[in-house]
């Protein structure tokens, strides 16, 4: 069972899609824990990525492919995991402000939470503040991630944040923001946990959020 | 006695696409338009296309028969006049006439008292305006800076036109929130004309609009779009599109889907009000696969809108295309490489208005610095660009004989006309080793922040009449007025 767990790392690094998927059904078929799939086999592949990434020698293609194959595992293991597993790979919101139709940077941010084992619930673009904490409150996610590329939309990700907290359910929910004229003064000028530069950056910033 | 069957190059001649790629390109572009279709946000534009030949499904996705789009394109002058403020400068978009400019909303500026970079200001969009009028190689100006102290963002954009106007007085290209924005600085520019009509006949901006790439059309640009279609407003539709992530990685690719893009809009204003001014263009770049970044220093970046210029000449259409701007985050060594090489395959192409002359930071920073150093690479390129004489006395046969060998031409009269049409440096140093260091070993840095300095405390443009002051801040008050309700 180990030679799979072997397999399913290397399938990641080479984007291999259905049969990373393939692979981790048959071990959860085979009776493995999951938590072990989970650490031994994909995140020890993803963290392979990530370095590789890092060094320069795979690029973004190269990672989202790997993070495509790690959502097909996922989709696999998910049902299976113990709470306490599934909430270290919790659930992402991705949206962008209302206003704003761009939308590039956050889809790219949301693949590489992905990647990195979290559930992403897309919200798309142009969304009302009050949709957006309507579905923070049905879903629970433990990370909400906020666009927009426009100064004119960008004051909008600070009403978001004011509505988390009226509706008493801020401090449920770690909040990221991005975007081109984002900075990180105007992310603590709003009250956000995190502001990410880039798609990279944004989720390590999840991944550390999550841990706490 | 004078030759028969002579070619006469009288500049340099470029190209990047034949005509039969042209046409593929285009052809492609007809499909996607009719196949494919665009996504429009906005319901008079939906229903001016269900009322036509256009197809509309899926609430707002827009197929249009290409007997419509080839109607609606030949539909656009091939050529616009502009003229700033005063008069005094006026410049022609049409077919390899070059005309450089600046970029417009960069959130941030490079703060020249500080070195840090951080949030662009009314004064700065000013002190750009005032740099940009006084450049010799500068055409036409776009804000540089995006006005952020302003009590209200949604009317950010008549400050920063009045911030514009106050500094500059040459012709200029307009962002604006959306199409009640472009009715104020329609009015506001039109005040300059002394009314709507003559304005026509002298506009002074361009107003800028892009798709959201994928071939996706927002309710503010679609505002605008239909706004300069029903006055007349020159106007351009530019996609932005980052190849490998909101187009195909191939440029040729990215060349289609931007043309699609820009063909919808033509077809939208025809149906509005045939012959609206259009002007193509495109920051057509790549997304780089490391950072993410999308890149303004890219090679990809001029030569995706040298083809795109070849493309706009075919058609017609006068081309906005890109140069003068880099990725790096001050002005180094990376600046001046990828702000000359990106100038020149531009200037090459023959596209009529080259912008983001000065963006650092891609596109993210503004800089002064940058905008004087570019002045001087511009200068260098149109030199380039001026080819060479073969005539008689250029040839200067009698005078080779003349002076005879091992003789001098310092002396002759051919020299003291002819270095004259030499392109003189104002800030490249070309001085002995001894000479530079005794004038304090001043690096081309030193130097173009010397000449910023200079600029920004001498050069005042001429000022704005009292009475159209007025008018203008009332349109102004007015906006924030409605605004604030």
């Amino acid at each position: 069972m180990s030679e799979k767990l072997g397999k399913i790392a290397d399938g990641l690094l080479h984007g291999k899609i259905d049969e990373v998927g393939e692979l981790t059904q048959e071990l959860i078929n085979d009776g493995m824990d999951p938590e072990e799939i989970l650490q031994k086999g994909l995140f020890a592949g993803m963290d392979v990525v990530g370095k590789k990434f890092r060094d320069c020698e795979m690029f973004i293609p190269e990672v989202l492919r790997s993070a495509k194959a790690m959502h097909a595992a996922m989709e696999k293991l998910r049902p299976v995991l113990s709470e306490e597993s599934s909430s270290k790979a919790g659930t992402v919101i991705m949206v962008t402000v209302q206003g704003d139709l761009h939308d590039i940077g956050k889809n790219l941010a949301g693949m590489m939470m992905e990647g990195a084992g979290f559930n992403v619930i897309d919200m798309g673009i142009d969304r009302k503040t009050e949709d957006i904490v309507e579905m923070v409150k049905k879903e629970k996610p433990q990370i909400l991630g906020l666009s927009a590329l426009l100064t004119t939309t960008m004051p909008k990700m600070g009403e978001v944040i004011n509505a988390l907290k009226e509706a008493g359910i801020r401090d449920q929910v770690k909040v990221i923001v991005g975007g081109a004229p984002v900075t990180d003064d105007f992310a603590q000028e709003i009250g956000a946990d995190a502001y990410a530069p880039n798609a990279s950056i944004g989720t390590e910033k999840a991944l550390e959020l999550v841990k706490g | 006695m004078p030759k028969i069957n002579q070619t006469i190059q009288t500049t340099p001649s470029f190209r990047v696409l034949s005509e039969n790629q042209i046409e593929m390109i285009y052809s492609a572009a007809l499909d996607v338009i009719q196949s494919t279709g665009a996504r429009f946000h906005h319901e008079e534009a939906l229903e001016l296309f269900k009322n036509s030949e256009a197809v509309v499904t899926d609430g707002n996705l827009v197929r249009v028969p290409l007997s419509l789009v080839e109607k609606a394109i030949k539909c656009h002058p091939r050529k616009i006049n502009l003229t700033g403020r005063t008069g005094k400068y006026k410049i022609k978009l049409e077919k390899d006439v070059v005309n450089f400019g600046t970029g417009s909303d960069l959130p941030f500026t490079y703060d020249r008292e500080t070195g840090e970079r951080r949030r662009t200001n009314y004064n700065d969009v000013v002190n750009a305006a005032r740099i940009v009028d006084f450049l010799p190689n500068l055409d036409f100006f776009m804000s540089h800076g995006i006005v952020q102290d302003v009590p209200n963002p949604q009317v950010y954009d008549r400050h920063q036109f009045m911030a514009m106007l106050k500094g500059c007085t040459k012709p200029m290209v307009l962002t604006c929130v959306d199409g009640d924005g472009l009715k104020d600085l329609w009015k506001m520019a039109s005040l300059f004309r002394g009314g709507e009509k003559e304005y026509r006949l002298e506009p002074l901006f361009v107003t800028y609009i892009e798709p959201i790439s994928p071939l996706k059309n927002d309710k503010t640009a679609v505002e605008k779009l239909l706004f300069s279609a029903e006055k007349g407003i020159p106007c351009m539709y530019t996609p932005c599109p980052s190849s490998g992530a909101t187009a195909p990685a191939t440029m040729a690719g990215m060349l289609v889907q931007s043309l699609s893009e820009t063909m919808m809009a033509s077809v939208l204003t025809y149906l509005k009000n045939p012959g609206m001014p259009l002007i193509m263009g495109g920051v057509t770049t790549v997304l780089d696969m490391i950072t993410t970044t999308y890149s303004y220093g890219a090679p990809e970046l001029s030569l995706a809108s040298a083809a795109n210029t070849d493309i706009s000449k075919w058609l017609g259409l006068p081309m906005f295309s890109t140069g003068g701007c880099t990725d790096s985050k001050v002005l180094d060594e990376q600046a001046a490489i990828e702000s000359a090489t990106s100038n020149f395959y531009a200037y090459l192409s023959g596209a009529s208005l080259v912008h983001d002359v000065g963006y650092i930071d891609s596109g993210v920073n503004a800089s002064l610095e940058s905008l004087v150093m570019n002045d001087e690479i511009i200068g260098m390129i149109r030199q380039m660009g001026k080819g060479i004489n073969t005539e008689d006395e250029y040839l200067a046969l009698e005078l080779i004989d003349k002076i005879g060998p091992g003789g001098e031409y310092l002396t002759s009269e051919h020299t003291l006309t002819h270095y004259k049409n030499w392109f003189q440096p104002r800030l490249q140093d070309r001085s002995d080793y001894e000479t530079w260091v005794r004038e304090g070993q001043k690096t081309m840095n030193d130097r173009i922040r010397e000449e910023t300095d200079r600029i920004l405390k001498e050069h005042q443009p001429e000022p704005i009449d009292d009475k159209i002051q007025k008018e203008l801040e009332q349109i102004i008050d007015a906006a924030e007025k409605r605004h604030s309700k």
